[in-house]
C-alpha cells in the first residue's frame, strides 16, 4: 500500500537538504477527481502532497519547463538540485532529457514511485459524472478504489486506467536517486495494436480520419507546452523567418504542425501520453507519436529514455541498420 | 552600396545536351519577366571563356549583384562560375545555380514538361539568389611536417618521398622494425626479383634521412586539430633496451635463455627467436627489443640470478626499468598507410588449417621458401625425424576472398599472382614436385602478369578449375575433395600439402585508426577514400591521405604508386603553406540553442563541441563549430531541432523560398 505519511516524510527530509531548491510532486486539485503538481519548498508544504492512482501528471516537463531568470551581476545563479517524484514513465523522460543534456544529472534528485498504473480522467468523469467534491483515490487488488462522498467504490483497473498504462512496460523508475514504496510487478505487454488498427486502413481512409482530427484542432499548443521532451527555449515552430507553420488555424496549418511535431519526437517520445491528455479536443495524438515509435523500435531496435549512458538514435548509426526503407 | 537584388540568369545550352530537351528560348523568356531580374541571356556553353565573358561584362556593366546559372549540376561548374563573379569583383558565393541537365534534360524525354520543369528550377534559384550573403575564405597555415602512420613499403615510399622533397616527417611504426609485409616476401611477381634486395635499401634510407623521424615500435594514440594543424600523441613503448647504446651485435639474443623457444612472429610463427630479438636481420632501426610478454625477467621479476642478456651486453643497454614514453608534435598532413592482415583460414574450417600441419597459407609458404626463413629456404614440412620434401603440392585460390561465406565480398587482386608465384618457387625448390592450383578464375590482369601465368602453366603447373569442398586426412595424405568443373568430373586429390591463398583483409585494429581520425570504412571494411575515381587517396577529412591495402587490397607497384600520390597530394598542402577553409559552413545561433548535442553527435568530421556560456548569468552549454573543421554538410543543421545551427548559403530562410516556389508553381 502507498504511504503517504511516509513519502511526506521523504519530502520533508529532500526540501531540508542544503542542496535541494524544491521538490516537485502532486496534490490533490480543485475538485472531483483532479490533481495538480506540487511545488514543496518547505518542509510545512510536504503535508499537502499524494500519491495516488490520479496523480497522472509527467512532472519531469517541470525541469525544463523553468523559466531562467537573469541573474543580476554580483550573484551567483541558483545551482541547487530540483527533486522530482517520478513514476516508471516519467523517469524515463527524465533519463532521455539526461542523454540529450537538456538537464544535468547533478541538477536533479529522482524520487521513484513504483506505479500500479493512473486513470484516464476522461474514463472516470464519465463513470461519475458531475463530481464536485474532492475524491481520492487508492490502488487495490487489481481495482482502484474511489472515495467517493457517498462511500468508497471499487473499480476494475482495466475500466479506467489510461491507455499508455494498460500496455506499460516500465511501471518501475528506470533511474532514481531514492525510492519510495515497493518495486511493481510489470503486468503490461505492448504490441501497439492501435498503431497497427490505424495501419490496416487504405490511405484514404487513413488520411480522413487524420483530417477530421486535424481540423478539430486550435493550435493551443498545449501537447507541445506539457511534453518533457519539447523544451527547446525557442521552438523552431513559434519562428516567424522561416516561417515553417502559419499562425493560420486550418487543416494544412495544423496538419504541418503536429507532423513537425511527431517528427521532432521520432526516437525520443517517451510515450507518457501527456499530450494527449491535455489535448482540449481529443485528437489522438500518441496514434501518431506511437506509428513512429513502432518504426523506430522494428527498424533499429531502439527504444529511448532507457539508458542515460546511451546515445541518442539519431547518432546510433550502425553499419548493419536496416536500410530496405530507403528508396 | 545598394545591396538591391540585381539578378542575372544564364541559360546554359550545353550543346544540344539540355537544348534538345529544353525549350531555351522559353525559359530565357520567362526569367526575363521574373522578379528582380535584370537581364536574362542564353548561350551555347556557359562555361566556355566566350560564356563566361557574357557574365562578367554584365556584372561590370549592368551592375549585376546576383547571377543564375541555368546548366548542370554545381558538381561540374560551381567553381568556374564561382571565378568568373569573382573576376569581376563580384563575392563568388552570389552565385546560384539551377541544375537543369542532370535533374532535367537528361532525365526527361517530355520536351513540354521538361521546359516547364526548367523554369520551376530556374525561378526557384532566382527566388534563393535574392537572399544569398557574401562569404569569405578564410585561411590557415599548413605546419610544415607530415604523420606517417604504419612503416610498411607504403609508409616507406610517402616517407621519402615528402622528406626529399625538404619537409619533416613523423614515421610511426608500431612493430619494432619497419618494412612491413614486404619484407616478409621472397620474390615479387610477376619479375621474381628479391623483395628484401629492392626494399631494404629503402628502409636504410629511412633511417639515414635527415628529415625523417622514425618512431618504431609506437602507436598513434590520438590526433586533434584539423588541416594544416593536427596535433598528435604518440606512445613509444618500452623496448627496455636502450637505442643509444645498442649496437645490434645480437650477443643479448644469444645469451636469452628462451633462444629458439618463442615463436617468430616474423616467420609467420614456423621459426623461433629469442625473449630479446631484432624481428629480422635487416631490421631498421637495427636495435634490439625485449618482449615484454615472454620475457622471463619481465613477466615473473626473476631471470636465474640476473638476466642474462644484461651480462652479455658490453655497452650496458639492457634497461628493465625503461618505461613508455609519449612524444606529442604536430603536423600539417596525416598519410594513413596501415596496410592488411591475412585473411585467418580457420574461419573455413572444411580446409583443415587448424587442424592439419601440412594446410600452410601463402605467406607461411613465403618464408618457407625463403632464404632467410625458417630452414634457409628449404621445402621441408615437420621436423626432425618427421621431416619430408613434400612432393603432391595444391594450391586453392580464393580462401577468404570473393566469398560472401565469410563477409568478403572483394577480390583480394594479389592472391592469383602470388600462386603463380609460389607455385613456380616450389616447383623449382623441390626436382620432380607435381604442383596444381585449384581455382575459381585466374585474373592476370597487371604489367606482365598474363605472360607469367602462361609461363608458369608452360612450365607444368596443372591449372584445375574446382573449389574444394573439403579437405581430410588420409594415411599421410592430405585428400582434397573437389569438382573439377570444366569436366565436370568430381575428384579425391591426394596431396602432401595444400597452400591457401588466403586473401587480404583490414587489419584487426583498424577501427583504432577509424576512431583516431574519423575515417570512414567501404562496404568491404578498408578505409574509404573521399572519391572512388578522382579522389582516389584523399579521405573526407582534409589532410589526411590514404596509401596501401589500407585503403584496399592492392600489388606492391599500385601500393607504391598510391604512396607516391598521397605523399604528393600531401606536399601540395605543405609546399603552398596555407589552406583555405570552406565558406559554406555551419553556425550556430548561441542565443536558441538548446545544448542537446546532437549535432556533436552527428558530426561526422568532429567539427562541433559543446561549450560553456553564460546566458544571461546562467550557465548553460552550446554548440559551436569549429570553422577549419567542417566541411558543410550539413548534417547538423538537418538534426537540429530548434533550427539553431544553419548551414551559410543553406539557411532554412534562403531554402523555404525555394520549396515554396517549387510547390506553388504549376
Amino acid at each position: 500500500m502507498v504511504d503517504v505519511e511516509k513519502l511526506k516524510e521523504i519530502a520533508r527530509e529532500t526540501v531540508s537538504r542544503d542542496d535541494v531548491k524544491y521538490l516537485i510532486g502532486w496534490r490533490q486539485g480543485t475538485y472531483g477527481f483532479r490533481t495538480a503538481p506540487h511545488f514543496v519548498g518547505t518542509p510545512e508544504e510536504a503535508d499537502n502532497l499524494i500519491f495516488s492512482p490520479l496523480c497522472s501528471h509527467n512532472l519531469a516537463t517541470y525541469l525544463t519547463l523553468v523559466e531562467k531568470l537573469p541573474v543580476p551581476r554580483g550573484q551567483d545563479p541558483d545551482s541547487r538540485k530540483v527533486a522530482l517524484l517520478v513514476k516508471g514513465c516519467d523517469s524515463r523522460a527524465v533519463v532521455q532529457q539526461l542523454i540529450e543534456q537538456g538537464i544535468g544529472r547533478d541538477s536533479v534528485f529522482v524520487i521513484g514511485c513504483p506505479c500500479r498504473g493512473v486513470v484516464d480522467l476522461k474514463k472516470v468523469e464519465a463513470k461519475f459524472p458531475g463530481m464536485r467534491e474532492k475524491v481520492s483515490a487508492t490502488w487495490g487488488n487489481g481495482t482502484i478504489i474511489f472515495n467517493l462522498p457517498n462511500g468508497n467504490v471499487e473499480v476494475p483497473r482495466q475500466e479506467v486506467l489510461a491507455g499508455k498504462c494498460l500496455t506499460c512496460r516500465y511501471p518501475n523508475p528506470l533511474l532514481s536517486d531514492l525510492n519510495f514504496g515497493e518495486e511493481v510487478a510489470v503486468w503490461g505487454s505492448d504490441d501497439y495494436a492501435d498503431v497497427k488498427n490505424l495501419e490496416a486502413g487504405s490511405p484514404q481512409e487513413r488520411w480522413s480520419f487524420w483530417e477530421e482530427k486535424f481540423a478539430s484542432c486550435m493550435r493551443c499548443y498545449s501537447c507541445r507546452n506539457v511534453c518533457p521532451m519539447c523544451y527547446c527555449e525557442d521552438c523552431v515552430l513559434d519562428r516567424l523567418n522561416p516561417q515553417w507553420v502559419m499562425r493560420s488555424v486550418n487543416t494544412a496549418e495544423n496538419t504541418a504542425f503536429h507532423l513537425a511535431r511527431a517528427f521532432h519526437l521520432a526516437g525520443r517520445c517517451i510515450e507518457c501520453g501527456e499530450c494527449e491528455r491535455v489535448c482540449p479536443v481529443d485528437i489522438p495524438i500518441m496514434k501518431l507519436n506511437r506509428k513512429l515509435s513502432k518504426e523506430v523500435r522494428e527498424k533499429y531496435a531502439f527504444e529511448p529514455g532507457l539508458d542515460p549512458e546511451s546515445k541518442p538514435l539519431q547518432a546510433s548509426y550502425r553499419p548493419d541498420d536496416k536500410e530496405d526503407f530507403i528508396l | 552600396m545598394n545591396n538591391k537584388p540585381k539578378i542575372g540568369v544564364y541559360v546554359c545550352h550545353c550543346g544540344i545536351n539540355i537544348a534538345k530537351t529544353v525549350d531555351v528560348e522559353a525559359v530565357t523568356e520567362f526569367a526575363s519577366r521574373l522578379p528582380n531580374v535584370k537581364v536574362v541571356r542564353n548561350y551555347a556553353y556557359m562555361c566556355s571563356d566566350p560564356g563566361q565573358l557574357l557574365i562578367r561584362e554584365d556584372i561590370e556593366k549592368e551592375g549585376l549583384n546576383r547571377v543564375v546559372v541555368a546548366s548542370c549540376s554545381p558538381r561540374m561548374h560551381e567553381n568556374t562560375f564561382r571565378k568568373t563573379l569573382a573576376a569581376a569583383g563580384l563575392n563568388p558565393y552570389y552565385l546560384e545555380m539551377a541544375n537543369i541537365r542532370e535533374q532535367c534534360s537528361w532525365v526527361h524525354e517530355d520536351r513540354d514538361e521538361a521546359t516547364a520543369k526548367a523554369k520551376k528550377l530556374v525561378y526557384a534559384a532566382v527566388v534563393k539568389a535574392r537572399l544569398l550573403e557574401p562569404l569569405y575564405e578564410k585561411e590557415v597555415d599548413v605546419e610544415p611536417a607530415s604523420l606517417v602512420i604504419g612503416g610498411g613499403i607504403a609508409g616507406i615510399q610517402a616517407a621519402l618521398d615528402i622528406a626529399n622533397a625538404g619537409f619533416k616527417v613523423y614515421l610511426v611504426e608500431k612493430t619494432p622494425s619497419v618494412g612491413g609485409r614486404m619484407s616478409q616476401l621472397d620474390k615479387t611477381f610477376p619479375t621474381l626479383d628479391c623483395s628484401a634486395c629492392i626494399l631494404t635499401p629503402k628502409m636504410v634510407d629511412v633511417a639515414n634521412h635527415p628529415n625523417i623521424e622514425l618512431l618504431a615500435y609506437s602507436r598513434v594514440e590520438e590526433i586533434s586539430g584539423y588541416v594544416g594543424n593536427f596535433a598528435v600523441k604518440v606512445r613509444k613503448r618500452a623496448r627496455y633496451v636502450d637505442v643509444d647504446k645498442c649496437t645490434g651485435c645480437g650477443i643479448c639474443a644469444q645469451e636469452c635463455r628462451l633462444a629458439g623457444r618463442i615463436p617468430s612472429e616474423f616467420d609467420m610463427n614456423m621459426g623461433k627467436r629469442a625473449a630479446v630479438y631484432l624481428p629480422f636481420p635487416q631490421a631498421v632501426p637495427a636495435k634490439y627489443t625485449i618482449d615484454p610478454e615472454r620475457c622471463l625477467f619481465l613477466t615473473r621479476g626473476k631471470c636465474g640470478k640476473s638476466p642474462k642478456c644484461a651480462d652479455a651486453c658490453a655497452s650496458g643497454a639492457i634497461n628493465f626499468e625503461q618505461q613508455d614514453e609519449i612524444v606529442e608534435f604536430k603536423v600539417g598532413t596525416v598519410i594513413v598507410a596501415t596496410g592488411f592482415d591475412t585473411f585467418d583460414p580457420a574461419r573455413k574450417p572444411e580446409y583443415g588449417y587448424s587442424d592439419y600441419a601440412n594446410v600452410l597459407t601463402g605467406l607461411e609458404l613465403e618464408r618457407l621458401v625463403s632464404a632467410s626463413g625458417p630452414t634457409g629456404g628449404a621445402v621441408v614440412l615437420g621436423e626432425g625425424e618427421n621431416a619430408f620434401v613434400p612432393k603432391d603440392i595444391a594450391f586453392i585460390k580464393c580462401v577468404g576472398s570473393r566469398d560472401k561465406s565469410v563477409g568478403n565480398e572483394y577480390c583480394s587482386r594479389v592472391c592469383c599472382m602470388y600462386t603463380a608465384k609460389l607455385a613456380h618457387l616450389v616447383q623449382e625448390k623441390v626436382p620432380g614436385a607435381n604442383v596444381r592450383v585449384y581455382y575459381m578464375d585466374v585474373r592476370a590482369f597487371g604489367k606482365g602478369f598474363e605472360e607469367f601465368y602462361d609461363r608458369v602453366r608452360r612450365e607444368g603447373i596443372r591449372y584445375i578449375r574446382g573449389n574444394p569442398s573439403e579437405i581430410f586426412k588420409r594415411g599421410d595424405k592430405l585428400v582434397i575433395k573437389v569438382e573439377d568443373t570444366l569436366a565436370a568430373t568430381p575428384l579425391e586429390d591426394e596431396v602432401d600439402m595444400v597452400v591457401l591463398a588466403v586473401g587480404l583483409e583490414p587489419r584487426k585494429d583498424a577501427r583504432e585508426i577509424i576512431d583516431i581520425l574519423r575515417l570512414s570504412q567501404s562496404a568491404d571494411r578498408f578505409y574509404l577514400e573521399a572519391h572512388p575515381k578522382l579522389a582516389p587517396v584523399d579521405t573526407a577529412t582534409d589532410g589526411v591521405f590514404l596509401a596501401g591495402c589500407a585503403q584496399g587490397p592492392k600489388d606492391i607497384p599500385d601500393t607504391v604508386a598510391q604512396a607516391k600520390g598521397a605523399a604528393s597530394s600531401a606536399l601540395v598542402l605543405l609546399s603552398s603553406g596555407k589552406v583555405k577553409i570552406q565558406a559554406q559552413i555551419s553556425f550556430v545561433n548561441e542565443n536558441t540553442c538548446r545544448g542537446c548535442g546532437y549535432c556533436v553527435e552527428i558530426c561526422p568530421y568532429g567539427a562541433i563541441d559543446l561549450v560553456a556560456v553564460n546566458r544571461m548569468g546562467n550557465p548553460v552549454q552550446v554548440a559551436r563549430v569549429n570553422e577549419a573543421l567542417c566541411k558543410g554538410c550539413g548534417a547538423c543543421a538537418a538534426a537540429c531541432f530548434s533550427g539553431s545551427v544553419q548551414q551559410k548559403s543553406f539557411m532554412d530562410r534562403q531554402i523555404l523560398p525555394q520549396i515554396a516556389v517549387l510547390g506553388v508553381m504549376k
